[in-house]
């Protein structure tokens, strides 16, 4: 089940990719407890007010964004995948528990498309080499999800998820 | 982002969303063509093709004309411009956020050492 699928296309996603002069460890730390993800997730001037993360599938991964004008935009997702101070999968398509997000109920950060997130971690001696990877879909793929149900493995979710050709 | 901006990225998305489709419209960017060379290098039946190609047609990202028994199609960009500008939207967004990472990170490892 951790070998889950991904298949990127450069039309549709984005790859990041950065080493750090900082232990695995801190990395992972940054990504995964609440209070320090709120120093960062959100890009400035906009900040993070809240977060809750629940480091399991289907566990919550939600944030609450507060605009430069003041005013609070929650996101709730979950994550697909958790494998300690490697691997990090999340998702804005399906809510806590896997239920289907709808688009545009909730949201309003300005990003109303969904994504899923898969970020890697890889210690090279005393540093780390993160990769982020951003794929997108459109809403019919999400339905299709919707329609399919969650119960054939995390891989077949991603690629429910977004329906993509090309393997990097 | 305006909900008709969102609807057309969606509908861009769901067209570049399948192989068949892509290259489709990356032979198009070299021209229009007919349905019949659209076709030819793909090992499927032709419904099942032009079904593809009335997707893209849907979705903006094509346009057909018929001459005579001959319909030709042709790619129109701007949709697909829309689509790479939200793109390139993002990576900024995930850029801005990956240096805020990397402050914080910087300052995690100065205050444990």
């Amino acid at each position: 089940m951790s070998n889950s699928t991904i298949q990127i296309d450069l039309k549709l996603d984005l790859v990041l990719e950065r080493t750090v002069d900082v232990p695995r460890e801190i990395v992972w730390s940054a990504w995964t407890q609440p209070e320090l993800l709120k120093k960062w997730f959100v890009p400035a001037p906009w900040s993070a007010v809240d977060c809750e993360l629940d480091l399991r599938p289907g566990g919550i991964f939600r944030t609450v964004m507060r605009s430069p004008e003041g005013q609070d935009f929650p996101n709730a997702g979950c994550f697909l995948e958790i494998v300690p101070k490697e691997k990090l999968v999340f998702t804005s398509a399906l809510g806590p528990g896997y239920r289907p997000a709808i688009r545009g109920s909730k949201t309003g950060s300005g990003d109303e498309l969904h994504f899923t997130a898969v970020i890697t971690l890889e210690a090279q001696g005393t540093r780390t080499k993160y990769t982020a990877i951003a794929i997108h879909g459109d809403e019919a793929s999400a339905k299709k999800h919707e329609e399919i149900g969650f119960y054939q493995g995390w891989g077949a979710a991603l690629d429910q998820l977004v329906a993509l050709a090309k393997t990097l | 982002m305006p909900n008709q901006q969102a609807a057309q990225l969606n509908r861009v998305f769901h067209g570049l969303a399948d192989p068949t489709r892509r290259a489709v419209l990356e032979r198009l960017s070299s021209g229009p063509a007919a349905v019949s060379e659209l076709a030819e290098p793909f090992k499927m039946s032709l419904p099942a093709f032009l079904q593809h190609l009335e997707v893209l047609e849907q979705c903006g990202l094509v346009k057909s004309r018929k001459t005579g028994r001959v319909r030709t199609y042709r790619l129109t960009p701007r949709p697909l411009k829309a689509a790479e500008s939200w793109l390139e939207k993002q990576h900024k967004i995930w850029n801005r956020r990956l240096d805020q990472l990397d402050t914080l990170l910087a300052e995690l490892k100065e205050h444990k050492s």
